[in-house]
């Protein structure tokens, strides 16, 4: 075989496996299929410490970020007292008297009480109620006039779940 | 009925009405409760590592810095019978022009308190170290397993008084000077037949009620009891309900929904009477330890615990300066006077029926580190034989007519009382000693009324 013939079989081959090659894309649509994000039941197993948990509160109360010295000077003040949850209700209840606290009004909440419940939810807790909560805080908030927003809050960020992530 | 069944019935009924009050919930079945021999007791934790020396041997600078036996002296004057020393004073505080700590704190006490109960004269500390000290002085076991920042692996003093006395968390208390070295975990402990359920509420007041405590906790809203907080709590309590049940109890100390509001009065209120200097005080307030007292005693007035305990350690700066060790020391003596005053003059609940107690967690070195303060003298640390060395003073209801000193003849081989003989001797003087379960605490330990 002489060099000519050689090169033709060469380039042959090389354009039988170029267009073998080529295959026509396919079109491929991807969607976005919708999911719920919240849950009536949260696995939270996990105890937040206590930089986690006043972070995590004044975010929510303040919307705002807690300045470092105050996290640390908090903390420190969080150790000093024996009963954790007393101590968180001390600071809530001074978070409450400092100017700057996110919290609807009451004619707010009583305008929508379920809106309100399961906002309230979402903020603490970061799920939806269950029908029981719903219809607990339904019941409850709707009797009794003198039952405040700021009075809801204390007990979601005081209560035991909370603690928890 | 026959005679014999009747007699049958009769004493079937007579021996269950003996025995029945002694079966507790548990189904365990205890002796019965001796009547306690004081009301209330105060324990102090007494002071951060003490050197026998220093304290019971009354040797000042004679045994501490080679000096000679002219230079001994006591510097405990509230506790411990006998002369201050004459030469060098270093320990008080500064007088006008004059050199650091020249003149000594003015006595409290007229009468020791060691004339008052009894100096176990040498005791042995089972640990060495702050913590495993602290440790074996609240659970009565030598903790020779207990890691640093967790809490105590066998039960305190605390958890064995409200589990078998039925106390509430507000009748035991724990003041600490500090939060550093995990001092805030030693209110109770991670036992599970124990635990923190049953611990002691626990204040820091320096920091408290220091400057960081002013800025968190001063400013709380006062809602109204019944209009405001009731409902609250009782959504509080829904929630924690639900959590409940499903995932389980969460460990806390439980104080009841009105002696919470109890506290964060206390809490308010010490913050207005702080504001317009009305918290009493020692004559001499200038360490932590001495402010740790002061609130100690405001915690003492309001709620009147069965059992108090106050951790101190401003002494513990003798690794570094001699010079502040004997001041800390001095101001020790002078806090635990003015707290004894305090308890008798102006707490008349607790007057004549409160039992002190006191004890340092550890000891100090025989020998001298190399650190040498503005004295020239040098520190102590703790790590030899001596500091095993410790003493304990009990004075007050308990004691009754007992008095005297105890074990002076002490061997380090056969030591005439424990350390960790303090928790069962409370338990005794609070009438629940028969009920600390066999196995919790060292096997060397006994009450000290058994050892007078």
């Amino acid at each position: 075989m002489n060099m000519q013939t050689l090169n033709k079989l060469l380039l042959l081959s090389f354009l039988v496996l170029a267009l073998g090659s080529c295959k026509k894309e396919k079109s491929v649509k991807y969607e976005v299929i919708n999911q719920t994000a919240t849950d009536i039941s949260l696995n939270k197993n996990k105890a937040k410490n206590e930089a986690q948990f006043i972070s995590i509160l004044y975010a929510n109360l303040f919307q705002n970020a807690l300045p470092i010295n105050k996290l640390i000077a908090t903390q420190n003040v969080i150790q000093s007292v024996g009963d954790r949850s007393l101590v968180y209700e001390i600071i809530l209840s001074n978070y409450m008297n400092t100017p700057g606290t996110v919290i609807p009004t009451d004619e707010t909440m009583r305008a929508d009480l379920d809106k309100f419940i399961i906002d309230t939810y979402k903020r603490f807790y970061l799920r939806i109620p269950s029908e029981l909560e719903k219809s607990f805080f339904r019941n409850y908030i709707s009797a009794d006039p003198k039952i405040k927003p700021e009075l809801v809050y204390i007990a979601f960020a005081a209560s035991d779940e909370y603690l928890f992530y | 009925m026959k005679r014999k069944s009747f007699i049958k019935k009769a004493g079937a009924a007579a021996a269950g009405s003996i025995i029945l009050p002694y079966i507790l919930p548990s189904g365990r079945l205890f002796a019965a409760t001796p009547d306690p021999k004081s009301e209330y007791v105060v324990y102090i934790l007494f002071a951060g590592g003490v050197r026998q020396q220093e304290s019971v041997l009354q040797g000042y600078l004679h045994t501490s810095q080679d000096l000679d036996s002219s230079f001994a002296g006591n510097i405990m004057p509230n506790l411990m019978a006998g002369a201050q020393p004459t030469k060098k004073i270093a320990y008080g505080t500064t007088s006008a022009g004059g050199t650091i700590g020249d003149t000594p704190i003015p006595k409290i006490l007229s009468n020791p308190l060691v004339n008052e109960g009894v100096l176990f004269k040498e005791v042995r500390a089972v640990n060495p170290g702050h913590y495993g000290g602290l440790n074996s002085l609240l659970t009565g076991n030598a903790s020779v397993a207990q890691g640093l920042k967790v809490r105590p692996n066998f039960p305190t003093i605390f958890e064995y008084a409200r589990k078998h006395l039925g106390l509430k968390a507000t009748e035991t208390w724990f003041i600490g000077n500090t939060i550093a070295n995990s001092y805030n975990l030693l209110n109770g402990s991670t036992h599970p037949d124990y635990g923190l359920q049953y611990g002691a509420n626990f204040f820091a007041p320096t920091v408290t009620f220091g400057s960081q405590g002013r800025d968190v906790l001063a400013n709380a809203k006062v809602y109204h009891p019944q209009e405001e907080l009731a409902p609250m709590y009782k959504m509080k309590n829904f929630l924690d309900n639900v959590f409940r049940v499903k995932q389980g109890e969460i460990p806390s100390i439980k104080n009841t929904d009105e002696d919470k509001n109890r506290i964060k009065d206390f809490v308010r209120n010490t913050f207005i009477k702080q504001s317009a200097g009305q918290i009493p005080a020692p004559p001499v307030t200038d360490n932590g330890d001495l402010v740790t007292l002061s609130y100690a005693a405001e915690v003492l007035k309001e709620f009147k615990p069965k059992i108090l305990v106050v951790n101190m350690t401003a002494v513990d700066a003798c690794h570094g300066s001699f010079s502040s060790y004997l001041r800390a020391l001095h101001r020790a003596d002078h806090g635990v006077g003015w707290l004894w005053n305090y308890i008798q003059t102006q707490i008349p609940e607790m007057s004549g029926k409160t039992t002190i107690m006191l004890s340092p967690e550890c000891g100090r070195n025989m020998n001298p580190n190399p650190i040498k303060d503005e004295n020239d003298w040098l520190g102590y640390d703790h790590s030899d034989s001596n500091t095993s060395r410790v003493f304990t003073m009990m004075a007050g209801a308990a004691m009754g007519s007992t008095r005297g000193t105890y074990a002076e003849n002490w061997d380090i081989n056969n030591p005439g009382a424990f350390t960790t003989d303090n928790v069962l001797t409370i338990a005794d003087i609070m009438g629940f000693k028969n009920m600390i379960p066999s196995g919790f605490v060292d096997g060397n330990a006994k009450s000290l009324f058994d050892r007078i």
